[in-house]
């Protein structure tokens, strides 16, 4: 297939990678011209804008950070929506509030052009890997014609729903994650303080009912105190202020999912936003150590 | 003083009403000519838009709902900044709740139009509306304020400038976490003195002379043991307010767990459709979560 992809940050770059490796031809933009040096080495071909990466794609990617960033490169000036020719399908891998993506979906359907909000699960590992959960919204017939695209990317390939299906869904998976980390931190805390060494604690927790992916990686990052590398809690943090916003919108109680944002807003003050998750627990330790 | 006033609903009426009766020459634009029928006879002045409202006024006031009402009435086509072009005495006050972010944002651009901004929320609902005895928090320049302060003085009782631009919501959004947290303690209490088969109105009054009295424990209270849930202050309006909060804490990176509790708590209320019903209406969530017999 031809392809346009937009957004080249640790996600982006390795999708390109597979998709090259998959035989597709792709078109790169970036809005620093020096993102796209390392793929055209590739085999990727640079583009001067949104509109003219797009220009005789039949599928293009964007993976950018928020909802105001996908409706820039999708329908602001030299957007996506100047270049790209009716039948082209928008596939956005990006985690968005839910009403955004339906509205960019809606804009662009008016000019012939489909879209899927697709976000991804897995973080840069599964990225290089190829080895992403994809959960879509949008057309089935749509998603049945994009799985060449989407199956060099990723694994787990779920079409749930129309337009914003996919988005709701990576809500949901973003509150379980970050509470099951939240969690996770307050296990380490509790721990810690009764003199009890966590990394043996997650060791024997691991295979019981307590065992989940959180604990496994985000909770063996708090044995070690590697708070470094892993998932930019900034972005644990953006994905929650979605899920809140949702949570208004809809008239929904969300009482564990507003105490995980209050803390991962604490995480921020600190200026712990480029940490991995896992730092969290740094946020009990100060909740609760004299200072 | 000539005075513009746009936003003639609960709260904006009453206040247009004490400018007048206060002896200024009140004009007035509405997007409803419906909502003009009230001042029929008062002798406003009734303008086509707000623009041409902003070339006559010294002072122009709004009382909208959100940010981008206030965003539309400073700023937008026929607005405030259009109206006020060529001039540099033109004070606009907004006593609408929107975030503080937004106020300053619409601050800066009006002010390089030459026209100075005051937010100045209001606490006391629509009976303080009506008895000129609002709570009135105010942000923006000295000068600014102090021209306007006779027209607050005509609308509330306690008239604060708390600070600069922006400061005036700052203290609003501080008002409604003291609020919707209050409200929410105030029914946890009264639903475990039920559950526990304890007479809560007994109980409010153990409590009213104690570290625990409120207002709140004293208004709210009783009308929780009237079963009075009628507004008051509508819980979809705490809600907003609450959202308000909650997106500056998220934007600044503090933690406010209460406030974060208490806006779940109206969220299920707006959900259960209790939002045109008082906030303490929170009560009944709680009765029913905990299974309180009444």
């Amino acid at each position: 297939m031809k392809i346009g992809f937009i957004g080249l940050g640790v996600m982006g770059r390795a999708m390109v990678a597979n998709l090259l490796r998959a035989g597709h031809e792709v078109t790169v933009w970036a809005r620093r011209a020096e993102s796209m040096q390392p793929l055209q080495a590739l085999g990727a071909l640079p583009s001067a804008s949104p509109a003219d990466c797009a220009r005789g794609a039949d599928a293009v990617v964007t993976i950018v950070t928020t909802g105001d960033d996908v409706r820039q490169v999708v329908l602001g000036p030299q957007g996506v929506i100047e270049g790209a020719q009716p039948g082209c399908v928008l596939i956005d891998h990006s985690t968005i509030p839910p009403s955004a993506a339906r509205d960019i979906a809606a804009a662009l359907a008016a000019r012939g052009i489909d879209m899927l909000d697709a976000p991804v699960s897995g973080g840069e590992r599964g990225a290089i890997d190829a080895t992403l959960a994809i959960m879509a919204g949008g057309d089935a017939a749509v998603f049945e014609r994009m799985k060449p695209l989407l199956s060099a990317v990723g694994r787990t390939l779920v079409h749930v729903g129309p337009t914003g299906a996919g988005q709701v869904t990576k809500a949901c998976n973003q509150l379980i994650l970050c509470a099951f980390i939240e969690a996770a931190a307050e296990a380490a805390r509790l721990a810690a303080a009764s003199g009890v060494d966590f990394g043996k604690v997650r060791e024997a927790m691991l295979h019981g009912s307590a065992g989940s992916k959180a604990l496994e990686l985000f909770g063996g990052r708090m044995a070690s105190r590697d708070f470094s590398a892993g998932v930019q809690s900034r972005l644990h943090h953006k994905d929650m202020g979605i899920v809140l916003g949702e949570a208004v919108q809809l008239g929904l109680a969300m009482p564990l999912s507003a105490s995980v944002w209050q803390q991962l807003n604490a995480l921020m003050a600190q200026g712990g936003g480029t940490l991995d998750t896992s730092a969290l627990l740094t946020v009990l330790e100060r909740q609760s150590s004299p200072h | 003083m000539k005075v513009g006033f746009v936003g003639l609903g609960l709260m904006g009426r009453p206040m247009a009403g004490h400018v007048a009766k206060g002896g200024h020459d009140l004009h007035l634009w509405a997007r409803r000519p419906e909502s003009l029928a009230p001042f029929a006879d008062s002798g406003a002045i009734v303008h086509a838009s707000i623009a041409s409202m902003a070339r006559e006024v010294d002072v122009l006031f709004s009382m909208v709902a959100d940010a981008p009402d206030v965003e539309h009435v400073a700023l937008g086509p026929q607005g405030v900044a259009e109206g006020a072009a060529g001039r540099t005495d033109l004070v606009f006050v907004d006593m609408s709740t929107i975030a503080p972010d937004a106020a300053r944002t619409i601050a800066g651009q009006l002010a390089a139009k030459g026209v100075s901004m005051i937010d100045a929320p209001v606490s006391g609902g629509e009976v303080g509306a009506i008895n000129a005895a609002l709570t009135i928090m105010a942000g923006g320049t000295q000068a600014a304020f102090d021209r306007v302060l006779p027209l607050f003085q005509l609308m509330g009782k306690n008239v604060t400038r708390v600070g600069d631009s922006g400061a005036g919501q700052v203290a609003k959004a501080c008002n409604q976490i003291l609020t919707g947290v209050g409200v929410l303690a105030l029914a946890e209490a009264f639903a475990f003195a039920e559950k526990s088969g304890v007479d809560a109105a007994r109980v409010r009054e153990a409590l009213l002379g104690g570290f625990a009295y409120s207002r709140i424990l004293e208004n709210h209270g009783q009308r929780m043991l009237d079963r009075n849930f009628k507004p008051g202050f509508k819980s979809w309006m705490h809600q907003k307010d609450l959202r308000i909060v909650m997106n500056e804490a998220h934007r600044m990176g503090l933690a406010l767990p209460s406030a974060a509790a208490a806006a779940q708590m109206l969220n299920a209320m707006v959900g259960q459709g209790l939002g045109e019903e008082d906030s303490i209406a929170v009560l009944k969530v709680l009765e029913d979560l905990g299974g309180v017999e009444r």
